[in-house]
């Protein structure tokens, strides 16, 4: 209690068990070296091998690590190195996306890369916008609520202490926040520019309630990571290092417990035994095929490379792929209705000045009956700099002097998005094309089509957009449809026949399997998915050492073949 | 000043007798066609203040223009002038836009995603220049780039509404796919940036000055007067 408030006093208060801000080299924030970093020989079984290195397998591999397990983790992109990586540019970040061959299909087909794909250390968070709102009570239980989609196997009330605790991890700056379970933040709101000043504006004369945040960057140092610069390039990775990603927030402190990570690692199959334990990945470096034995697995590559990986991973056991008996890997995959509002003012506001994301409202983030569709939406600041704003322009219809006419007048516009609740569909679903990667492992295609609900969601949200920024006082409005986020696609289920994964994201048919990311979610709500990650991450963590006997394994190595198998840990929830 | 927007297309300006009258010349460093709404205003003046990796990449889109290895020659005319048509560069200076989606398609940078219904983007850019070609024949002209200006207009407006016939796979995608590297192109080139008071890079300088109308002491006014009343009758746009 009295450190509690010493620490307060001298301000940022810093987390528990999680020392990474205070771990980075102050003179490269922005990331930690992995130079010294431990080593594990392939062949011996780490207690857990983690496989992705993003928001959830990170948050996971740090909190194991600090109980003394031996993790890997397997990342498919690099370790980065952000003084050096990434560029305080627009074009020049692509390296920062999965930008390898994928098929997108469906009638709405969702153009993924830069848009919500990420690949490296730190995952998609590396590039995210910074939003980092909690999900509400309601989104675990839309099927009893409104007759849509599925309920969750667990409450919101199980997902509180981790969202709490990951909020003063990342830490999460923003106004006390009046929507779902209400909740403060532990930094104070940022300042905001002129653009998200005019939306407020706007928003109150039509009687919506808009708050500053939440995101995560710090308001202020913290630890080692100093302050935000407001440069506004957030999506293109922070090199400053104030924005929240798990390169700064949990992989230096899961690299002083142990942990290593192995970057420019694809992993292409899970290995299982004749009794259908997981043993262990095969994974491709630098063109060679190698296998790292493990006592226990988690998949971490979020909701296209983790179905791909299972479904890869097929057995004379498993012929369709590992936990896919149910024919249920990939689908229900989901993506959020993001559809874009631009204002024109007359004054100048440059929108690619300050964090693009600002303001937010959930004011519709329930189901009103009276809208005609179920759930709803969030409406949020967007900030798009020169090449999404041209995006955006070309999407309303304009190019040749048009273009060139809206684009002259950049520093006048500012934009608002919504984030819609698009509901889970059988039919939208991740399956592996015949096209090859330069590993000769299929790649994934993605299906995806809308129902008519998702529809009237998108076209009340963009007509409660366009209501904001005429009381603003626009003078011309231009718009975009599109997506944003990815989740779904091994969700979590009541009963091995519903879903993938148990409440614990353990695979229904593998004992030693987990999944921990955001595929997991059988809905997605209105928020940005990036804290509810890394929350249900931090609650499987807990929930595996809980069920572990007794502590860490023996040290001593094994002597282990490819599919030969290990000893049992007593990793296995069941 | 340029509070008012009776110059925007959408409010009846610019389209299609070209760009607003009275968009001042360019003073200070380069923009596309040297015109631009913030005449002196000159972003790689700044160059200084940003770290080097960003510095490098920026300064190469200016100083290393790529050659043409991708397109053959009858394909990089056709698209050279697709590019000038989408893009209104109707003179020098010309962001070397062509090169740029040349380079890429040359070493194979992807994107992330490619429709199932469509070719890979290297084959989807070589059939909208047959496509474009054809179109241009079919109007009496040798090529497309041989085509008189508003032929071409007339045949990209088709290509956008996605009229234009294409055995095979959607049209409305392969516009898409073009104009997708086209603008990143173009709008990641610091002349546009000149043209349109973007900021550019700002590690690890900052931003300060976040509130409406105000200015880093660096950026520059926009300067632009234009009375869209007077403007629209003086191009005979009435």
């Amino acid at each position: 209690m009295k450190a509690r408030l010493a620490r307060g006093l001298k301000g940022s208060v810093m987390p528990e068990g999680n020392d990474s801000a205070r771990l980075l080299d102050p003179r490269h924030p922005s990331a930690p070296r992995p130079e010294g970093m431990r080593r594990y020989p392939e062949a011996e079984a780490v207690d857990m091998l983690v496989v992705g290195c993003g928001a959830g397998g990170a948050t996971l591999a740090q909190r194991l690590a600090r109980r003394g397990w031996r993790v890997v983790v397997l990342e498919a992109g690099p370790f980065w190195d952000p003084d050096r990586d990434w560029v305080s540019d627009e074009a020049g970040s692509r390296n920062l996306y999965w930008t390898e061959p994928r098929v997108i299909g469906g009638n709405d087909p969702v153009e993924l890369g830069k848009n919500n794909s990420g690949r490296g250390v730190g995952g998609s968070m590396v590039h995210f916008a910074g939003f980092a709102p909690r999900f509400h009570p309601s989104d675990f239980e839309v099927r009893s609520r409104d007759g849509v989609a599925a309920d969750w196997p667990i409450s919101y009330e199980e997902l509180r202490p981790p969202y709490e605790r990951i909020e003063h991890e990342l830490p999460v700056a923003g106004e006390h926040w009046p929507w779902g379970d209400p909740h403060g933040y532990p930094h104070s709101p940022h300042p905001v520019g002129g653009g998200a000043l005019r939306m407020i504006e706007g928003a109150e004369r039509c009687g919506i309630e808009m708050r500053v945040g939440p995101v995560a960057i710090a308001n202020g140092s913290f630890g080692n990571r100093p302050h935000c610069i407001y440069r506004g390039l957030c999506l293109q990775g922070c090199k400053v290092g104030a924005k929240g990603s798990p390169l700064v927030t949990h992989v230096p402190d899961a690299l002083a417990h142990g942990i290593e990570i192995r970057a420019e690692c694809m992993a292409t199959r899970v290995e299982v035994d004749e009794t259908g334990r997981a043993v262990g990945v095969t994974y491709f470096h630098e063109g060679e095929e190698h296998f790292q034995a493990a006592a226990a697995v988690a998949v971490a590559g979020y909701s296209i490379e983790t179905p791909r990986l299972l479904l890869h991973s097929t057995s004379s056991r498993f012929p369709n792929g590992l936990a896919n008996g149910n024919d249920l890997v990939g689908r229900g995959v989901m993506v959020q209705g993001a559809p874009q509002v631009a204002g024109r003012f007359p004054e100048e506001l440059r929108m690619y000045k300050a964090p693009p994301p600002e303001i937010c409202s959930e004011q519709f983030y329930e189901t009103d009956e009276e809208r005609g569709f179920a759930r709803g939406f969030s409406i949020q600041t967007v900030g798009p700099l020169p090449i999404g704003w041209a995006e955006h322009v070309l999407a309303d219809g304009h190019w040749g002097q048009a273009l060139r006419e809206y684009m002259r007048d950049y520093n006048h516009w500012y934009v608002i998005g919504a984030l819609n609740e698009l509901l889970p569909r059988a039919e939208n679903r991740v399956t592996l094309a015949e096209e090859t990667d330069s590993n000769g492992m299929p790649v994934a295609r993605m299906d995806y089509s809308q129902c008519d609900n998702d529809r009237a969601n998108i076209a009340f949200g963009k007509e409660r957009m366009r209501e904001v920024v005429r009381a603003a006082g626009a003078q011309d409005v231009l718009e975009i449809d599109r997506y944003a986020h990815l989740v779904g696609g091994c969700p979590m289920s009541e009963t091995p026949e519903s879903g993938v994964v148990d409440s614990d994201q353990r695979v229904w048919e593998v004992p030693n399997l987990f999944v921990a990311d955001g595929s997991v979610m059988p809905t997605q709500g209105s928020a940005n998915p990036a804290l509810t990650i890394m929350a249900l991450a931090s609650r499987l963590a807990e929930r595996l050492a809980l069920k572990r006997s007794g502590e860490p394994a023996a040290r001593r190595p094994r002597r282990l073949r490819r599919g030969s198998r290990p000893a049992p840990t007593g990793v296995d929830a069941g | 000043m340029s509070g008012d927007p009776g110059h925007l297309p959408n409010l009846g300006g610019t389209e299609p007798g070209g760009p607003p009258a009275r968009l001042p010349r360019q003073r200070c460093g380069t923009t596309p066609q040297m015109r631009g709404r913030y005449p002196d205003y000159d972003v790689l003046a700044e160059t200084s203040h940003w770290d080097e990796p960003t510095r490098r990449v920026v300064l190469d889109r200016v100083e290393r223009v790529p050659p043409i290895r991708f397109f053959d020659e009858a394909e990089a005319a056709t698209l050279g002038a697709f590019c000038d048509v989408v893009l209104a560069q109707d003179s020098e200076p010309r962001v070397p836009v062509l090169a740029m989606v040349d380079e890429k398609l040359f070493d194979r940078r992807g994107e992330g995603y490619r429709h199932s219904d469509m070719p890979s983007d290297q084959d989807t850019w070589r059939e909208v220049a047959r496509m474009l070609d054809a179109a241009a024949a079919k109007a009496g002209a040798e090529s497309f780039a041989a085509a008189e200006r508003e032929a071409q207009l007339r045949i990209v407006g088709r290509f956008a509404e996605g009229e234009l016939p294409w055995e095979g796979c959607p049209v409305d995608k392969a516009w898409g796919v073009a104009m997708r590297d086209v603008l990143s192109a173009f709008y990641s080139h610091p002349w546009a940036w000149n043209e349109i008071g973007f900021g550019g890079p700002a590690y690890p300088r900052g931003y300060a000055r976040l509130g409406p109308g105000q200015r880093e002491h660096w950026e520059s006014p926009p300067e632009f007067d234009l009375d869209p009343v007077r403007d629209i009758s003086e191009r005979g746009l009435e």
